[in-house]
């Protein structure tokens, strides 16, 4: 078929175009770690796998101040944050662009969230297929494909000396590098492993009294690993800051696994234990997140699988739930 | 552009007034006599106070809009946020934001016999119930209010217990836990009044509002009496940071207290998948 | 017969009787080769248990989930001196504790789907191949002349200039995201409140920022020193591979050397900060 082609050279050309002209943001190694970083030199970007926290950050940063009090002679004026740069993310996978299409419904549902708002109007996705999935993504099964270019502005697809390029909007065919037209076939599509998602919501509604939470809790460490990497979950916490006179208020990242973040002022506690609360991140993925917004709160990305120090393993959950289900009961 | 729903109102503390203890009543003026006029609730609807340097806390309007006497907040003292409101001395600024969550719809509730049911400072989102009510007195039929706290010193609203009781057709039954030298009145628990009362259910609207134990005890005791639960309307309390339904902090199941909530009738509770 | 069966013996045994309502241990993990903690219930689940140098996890924090249950828990000798420091704070209760003390040779570094040859850094400085407390003991303690120098590690940094440290540690902080995974993991860390969450003193908040980072990990190691126990959870679990078990070492040499005690090795001895003589008082 006729492809749109764009070299490695012209590729790293248009890259450095995208450092001097906008905020770039892409995969770089720290520490062996790979995360989405501020990128000034092209050699630092790294391709060859996913990250290991989600592009969620840049929509929806781990700390980000919402306002700034300022006194004056006794006049108290409300400053608001905003977001300025226009931002290039790069290197961003089916998986990530599909988890902000998903975060996006409830931030920017009415009131929207100004800010989360201001980050996403200013900023350009250009995602790359996955050629190498890993053994624990589970795109497929949520919707998503490892070559999908639903939710980017342009898609990449690497392919021999070049990459095979997709402006999928009008903002992605606006910033495109000068492409070359070729007769290339696109790379055939891995095939990933199949997790049961189908039907998951009905079947969760029926195992919530099920002693299967509490018992899976019992290994569960309630730190926020898992709601951190995630590119889906978007708790948050807010507080205020007084430094020397300036107070700022602070948005900060949560997760319904901290023990008491249910708690209120008093002591008392709704969701007080550890099963309460690992139960809550499951149900809300997958049954209330559906009930809200019509898809499951989960990209199959396979982060929270990797990095939970005590293997609470998604699709295991997922494919015991199913097995529950159709075993009948509850 | 819209605005940033998560920046308050500027306001001023003009007032406040020691209920008990630790509730002090807060009257609060928005800064902009634009705003101040423009900012309609209902009884049931809450707003965000910020105490800038410490943080923001959920409290229902004790209020009524349509009187347009200023807003007024029962707090209790009893964390970071509500001891830094309390400390606040009149001209000093604060935030306001909202209105948010739903409203008791009183008007559907118009011919009925009403009883509110309130312990400690659960009787500050049901004040703007009664308000509304005595204000439109023809409006409803018979009214209970059933007031209970801790001890004498802990009834919230005391000023106006004169005015409830002296209302037409309207009955005022007060009671403490715990009483002391100079209380005269029942002692006994809210769900004990409630079994000695024995409110009839017929064409009643039942609004309870208290710490979860008594409203567990109140439902009961409703439920002995023949109510429905569609008869059954109380306002729920959960830890809130947004307001906006999107911290996902205030959830039960898909609802969310501060846009669903705070008012549901417990034949929407009994659906809930989790039970607080 | 290897401890792998020794355990799933013994836990059989304990759970048959009703000795106790639940033995902690090891299974294989979804990705077939590392480990996981499993706590088996019913006689059936005993099967299910490993023990090998995959075994990394630190199991004794969960007693303190199973305060008021009877419990058995499978402990390398690092991870009984928690049991000992847990009795020593008075967090846990004897007699509700079987200890399945496991003689070791030390475990590898693991990370998901990935096993090496590489015994952790702990293991190649541990001096307790035996554990310190123990009600049934599985395996034989290998014959290994302990290191000669306890802390080569530490060292190494102290040897470098001030602001090269600084520096160092400045950019691991950066990268923290506050996840608590340190905290969650480690025996040591059980306030109801921890001063993280304190809103007044607010000591550093929820803010997700260098500084703030900066104060929770050293506080953490300060509220530690005399109580780590060296198992090292905390680098293990940190998804941003800060490497935290250099903190809690260097504090733990500086107790080593000041006051000569280590935590953990018996359930009498009291941690130095929660000890008192009179004897102390300076003239």
């Amino acid at each position: 078929m006729m492809a749109q082609f764009i070299s490695k050279k012209d590729l790293l050309a248009w890259l450095e175009k995208l450092i001097q002209e906008r905020t770039l943001i892409a995969p770089a190694r720290t520490n062996d770690l790979l995360l989405f970083q501020l990128i000034s030199r092209v050699d630092d970007i790294v391709l060859n796998s996913n990250t290991e926290l989600s592009p969620k950050e840049c929509f929806f940063p781990a700390t980000e101040t919402l306002f700034t009090v300022r006194t004056n002679e006794g006049h108290t004026e409300l400053v608001a944050e905003t977001v300025d740069r226009e931002t290039v993310i790069f290197g961003l996978r089916p998986c990530d662009a599909m988890g902000i299409a998903l975060i996006d419904r409830p931030f920017l549902a009415e009131p929207a969230d100004t800010l989360y708002g201001q980050h996403r109007a200013r900023t350009i996705l250009v995602g790359l297929a996955c050629s190498q999935p890993k053994g624990e993504c589970f795109c497929t099964s949520l919707g998503g494909g490892p070559d999908d270019a639903t939710h980017l502005d342009i898609l990449l697809t690497e392919v021999e000396d070049g990459y095979i390029v997709q402006a999928v909007t009008e903002r992605g065919k606006e910033i495109l590098p000068p492409v070359a037209e070729r007769e290339l076939p696109l790379p055939p599509t891995p095939s990933l492993e199949a997790i049961p998602t189908e039907g998951l919501p009905e079947v969760m509604k029926r195992f919530f009294e099920a002693p299967y939470w509490s018992r899976l809790a019992d290994r569960c460490l309630h730190c926020n690993i898992c709601a951190y990497v995630c590119p889906t979950c978007y708790c948050f916490d807010v507080r205020d800051y007084s430094t020397k006179g300036t107070v700022e208020r602070v948005r900060s990242w949560e997760s319904c696994q901290s023990p008491g973040f249910t708690r209120i002022a008093g002591g008392y506690d709704p969701r007080p234990t550890k099963g309460a609360r690992l139960r809550q991140r499951f149900y809300h993925k997958f049954l209330y997140f559906p009930e809200q917004f019509g898809a499951l709160g989960c990209v199959g990305c396979g982060r929270c699988i990797r990095a939970c120090p005590v293997n609470i393993d998604i699709r295991e959950i997922i494919s015991d739930i199913q097995r529950m289900g159709a075993k009948g009961g509850a | 552009m819209e605005p940033n729903p998560f920046i308050p109102y500027l306001a001023t503390l003009k007032s406040k007034l020691d209920l008990t203890p630790d509730v002090k009543l807060l009257t609060v003026e928005l800064e902009d006599p634009a705003l101040q006029d423009s900012f309609n609730y209902r009884p049931g609807q809450f707003a965000f106070l910020s105490a800038f340097g410490v943080g923001e806390a959920p409290f229902g309007m004790v209020s009524v809009s349509y009187r347009k006497q200023g807003l007024e907040f029962a707090v209790r003292r009893i964390g970071t946020v509500t001891r830094a409101l309390h400390e606040l001395e009149p001209g000093a600024s604060l935030g306001v934001r909202g209105p948010f969550g739903n409203y008791f719809p009183l008007e559907e509730y118009r011919g009925k016999n009403m009883i509110i049911i309130g312990g400690g400072i659960g009787m500050a989102p049901l004040r703007p119930v009664i308000t509304t009510i005595l204000d439109h007195r023809d409006d409803y039929n018979e009214v209970l209010i059933i007031n209970g706290a801790r001890t004498p010193k802990d009834l919230v609203f005391a000023p106006e217990f004169d005015l409830w009781g002296k209302a037409p057709g309207t009955t005022l039954e007060l009671t403490v836990d715990r009483g002391d030298e100079s209380w005269e009145g029942r002692v006994a628990l809210v769900p004990d009044v409630i079994r000695e009362l024995k409110p009839s259910p017929h064409n009643a609207i039942a609004i309870t509002c208290g710490p979860p134990i008594m409203i567990r005890f109140v439902l009961q005791q409703l439920k002995e009496l023949g109510f429905a639960d569609e008869q059954i309307v109380t306002t729920l309390e959960g830890k809130m940071k947004c307001g906006l339904g999107k911290c996902a902090r205030c959830n039960i199941g898909d609802k969310y207290i501060c846009q669903d909530g705070p008012v549901f009738t417990f034949a929407q509770i009994s659906k809930f998948i989790e039970q607080f | 017969m290897d401890p792998s069966q020794q355990i799933r013996e013994k836990a059989k045994e304990l759970l048959t009787s009703g000795a106790v309502q639940c033995v902690i241990g090891y299974e294989r993990a979804t990705d077939g080769v590392t480990a996981r903690p499993l706590f088996a219930y019913e006689v059936e689940d005993v099967d299910r248990f490993i023990f090998d140098q995959t075994c990394s996890h630190n199991l004794t924090r969960y007693l303190l989930d199973k305060r008021d249950k009877d419990t058995a828990v499978v402990a390398k000798p690092c991870d009984s001196r928690a049991i000992n420091l847990l009795l020593n704070e008075k967090q846990i209760q004897r007699e509700r504790v079987f200890v399945i003390g496991v003689a070791c040779q030390g475990v590898v570094e693991t990370e998901w789907n990935h096993v090496t040859e590489r015994l952790q850094t702990r293991c190649e400085l541990c001096r307790q191949h035996t554990p310190v407390i123990y009600d049934f003991l599985v395996g034989e303690a290998p014959e290994e002349e302990p290191p000669s120098q306890a802390y080569p590690d530490v060292s190494q940094i102290e040897a470098r200039p001030i602001a090269e440290r600084r520096s160092l540690w400045e950019g691991h902080f950066s990268r923290c995201i506050r996840c608590y995974a340190c905290r969650q993991v480690c025996p040591g860390c059980y306030c109801t409140e921890c001063f993280v969450e304190q809103l007044d003193p607010l000591w550093a908040g929820i803010r997700i920022a260098p500084p703030e980072n900066e104060i929770w990990h050293t506080i953490r190691a300060f509220h530690l020193a005399g109580r780590c126990i060296g198992c090292n959870e905390c680098e293990r679990v940190c998804p941003v591979n800060i490497p935290l078990s250099l903190l809690n070492r260097k504090l733990e040499k500086e107790v080593d050397q000041l006051f000569g005690f280590q935590a953990g090795l018996s359930a009498e001895a009291l941690p130095p900060f929660a000890t008192f003589e009179k004897e102390e008082i300076l003239e």
